[in-house]
């Protein structure tokens, strides 16, 4: 009896410590969320225009945390004119402190350093992802504010609001819903500056591999402009032996 | 159908083929890329002839096994101009050992060195060619040397060694029916292919959070030809210099400066200040000012390039131009690059010349609209 009273106190103060939790917390989460400290991936970018014209880009990349910092390198296979383009990315987690980014044309044989901050608002390569969207944004760039919990597609999930602390990012707000199982925002809306619905990303197939939750699918719409893109992960490996020499010019320069 | 042209479509077709990455078999991998451009230019000035009418095949092949490979890079090119510029030309031919310490590359290859976009300071190697001066891809202008280079690599930090023992030279265009041709020259004298004459050198790069910085000495020869007496001639250089690049916020600055010291002790400086501009929304601005001082003749030179994607980049625009600054001239390439499919490219161009004196007085009234169409596999 006595063991019974101790293990529901328990649950007890877990749910009052996850209703607690802000929005902040949440989004620290999702940051946090356990990915291995290397990874690898093979990406699909599916580029839709409004008239159902395709375009596509075909890109690998690997990644390795060191601390809460991360260095990733990624190069293009697909199309032609860009196959061997490399970036290399060092993300520092701490607020203010700019990334080094590098970039490799293998036609120019050159590699460039480039504004570690400014990219992070443009779009990738043409698509509707911005840089940020794609993993690279600081919790503490944006307010976050826990509006409610709900079900989406038969999930329960936090709904949390995040407001830029930068007024010149391209987005006014973003309402996030954030399955709670797996700590993923599956359903994301952004506003723009009139605060008008911009674009919508909807995460398609989720699943674990290798123990980790893992965006296999997912597409960003324009809804103003009705142009999309789709990206799809193939072969995510995770925890995988990886020197570091690997996010070094050298082996920007190199390629695959 | 000319001979030429026979082989630059069985190359061509022979490429399509092959492209792509290939399974490996017994560990080796072998991979495939390149394209096929055909590129037209006319005079906008009177009167009105074709400036460039030239189509290729670019073919590169890389095997690599273990660490190690071979590269080659060749063009097949049908020139309706200059007749003597058709067939196959070997670009790149080199091998190449390494491991994530170290690495070996021997054969022609182009070398590239410094920060600077378009002009030079401290990349000396590979020289230039201008058979259509500066209306090709900047990546044509580069002439591969036959070269040795060992690079010792740290994570943060390289250092590199290259020799080459027979240097190349800027190719000028004389012949009378290429429109960029500077005119007869006299006769070319190069340096002795002798050991005594090889050039070497060393480059120190750093590259840490905030800052990439490299240091470079290099044992050369000037590669534009001069004259001496009755013939072009060249002469020895000792080159010692730097680069720089330091982001901050949305902009790059760049630097690179050189000491070119002459055997006879003359010292000639040469320093060059760029800064890029990435304001978002797919703008990119960049400058950059060059300036030579000390011995001999001076120059003062500045570009800018402004570009900006469209339409999911499927369009981008953008325009390159190098001002003479002391002589007052202005070379200015203009275009629209529109990626019809994701291997088609369809990009239309305007070159404005305008020079009152100096390096762009041979080409004032070479301005030129052009239409080059693209096909990478």
């Amino acid at each position: 009896m006595k063991r019974t009273v101790i293990l529901m106190a328990a649950l007890l103060l877990s749910a009052a410590s996850t209703n607690a939790q802000t929005g902040r917390e949440i989004v620290e989460r999702v940051k946090n969320r356990p990915d291995g400290n290397t990874r690898y991936a093979e990406m699909q970018l599916t580029l839709v225009k409004k008239n159902g014209d395709k375009r596509e880009r075909k890109m690998v990349s690997w990644a390795m945390d060191e601390g809460k910092d991360t260095k990733k390198i990624m190069f293009f296979t697909y199309p032609g004119d860009v196959k061997g383009t490399g970036f290399l990315t060092w993300d520092y987690d701490q607020t203010g402190k700019e990334d080094d980014k590098w970039l490799y044309l293998p036609a120019m044989k050159k590699t460039r350093r480039i504004s570690g901050s400014s990219s992070k608002t443009d779009f990738f390569m043409g698509t509707d992802f911005t840089y940020d969207d794609m993993g690279g944004r600081g919790v503490d760039e944006d307010k976050h504010t826990l509006l409610r919990e709900e079900q989406r597609d038969g999930h329960k999930c936090w709904v949390v609001e995040s407001v830029p602390v930068d007024s010149r990012e391209i987005y006014s707000r973003k309402l996030s819903w954030i399955r709670q199982d797996c700590v993923t925002a599956v359903y994301v809306e952004f506003y723009d500056k009139l605060d008008k619905l911009h674009r919508v990303m909807t995460v398609q197939e989720l699943k674990q591999v290798d123990g980790f939750w893992t965006v296999m699918k997912m597409e960003m719409k324009n809804v103003q402009s009705g142009h999309s893109t789709q990206i799809a992960v193939s072969e995510p490996k995770y925890d995988i032996p990886v020197d570091k020499s690997l996010f070094t010019v050298a082996k920007l320069e190199k390629g695959i | 159908m000319s001979k030429n042209l026979k082989i630059l479509l069985l190359g061509t077709a022979a490429l399509l083929c092959a492209a792509g990455r290939l399974p490996a078999q017994d560990g080796l991998e072998v991979s495939v890329k390149g394209f096929v451009d055909t590129y037209h230019a006319i005079r906008t000035a009177a009167p009105g002839d074709w400036m460039s009418s030239r189509t290729r095949a670019r073919g590169e092949l890389r095997l690599e096994k273990q660490g190690g490979g071979v590269f080659l890079s060749a063009n097949l090119v049908y020139n309706a101009l200059l007749k003597d510029m058709s067939g196959f030309q070997l670009r790149e031919a080199y091998a190449y050992w390494g491991n994530p310490h170290w690495d070996i590359r021997a054969g022609k290859q182009i070398i590239s060195w410094g920060v600077a976009d378009g002009l030079r300071v401290t990349d000396l190697i590979s020289p230039m060619d201008y058979t259509e001066f500066l209306a090709q891809d900047y990546d044509d202008i580069r002439v591969p040397v036959g070269a040795l280079r060992v690079r010792y690599l740290h994570d943060a930090w390289n250092l590199e060694v290259v020799a080459v023992p027979v240097a190349e030279f800027f190719k000028l265009p004389t012949d009378p029916a290429n429109p960029w041709s500077v005119g007869a020259l006299p006769p070319e004298v190069r340096p002795e292919a002798k050991i005594a004459n090889m050039e070497f050198g060393a480059r120190f790069s750093c590259f840490l959070g905030g800052v990439d910085f490299s240091l470079m000495a290099l044992r050369t020869w000037s590669k534009m030809p001069e004259l001496v007496g009755d013939h072009l001639g060249y002469h020895r250089l000792t080159v010692i210099g730097g680069d720089l690049s330091v982001p901050f916020g949305s902009f790059v600055f760049r630097g690179e400066i050189a000491d070119n010291i002459g055997d006879q002790g003359a010292h000639q400086g040469n320093a060059l200040a760029g800064l890029d501009w990435y304001p978002g929304a797919d703008w990119n601005l960049s400058v950059q000012y060059n300036q030579t001082f000390g011995a001999g003749e001076h120059q003062s030179l500045a570009t800018l390039r402004v570009s900006k994607a469209l339409l999911n980049n499927a369009l981008t625009l953008s325009t390159f131009a190098y001002a003479d600054v002391r002589d007052l001239g202005v070379f200015n390439r203009l275009s629209a690059d529109w990626a019809a499919t994701d291997q088609l490219h369809a990009i239309l161009g305007y070159d404005y010349f305008y020079a009152k004196g100096g390096m762009f007085t041979t080409y004032a009234r070479n301005s030129e609209v052009w239409l080059k169409l693209k096909y990478s596999f």
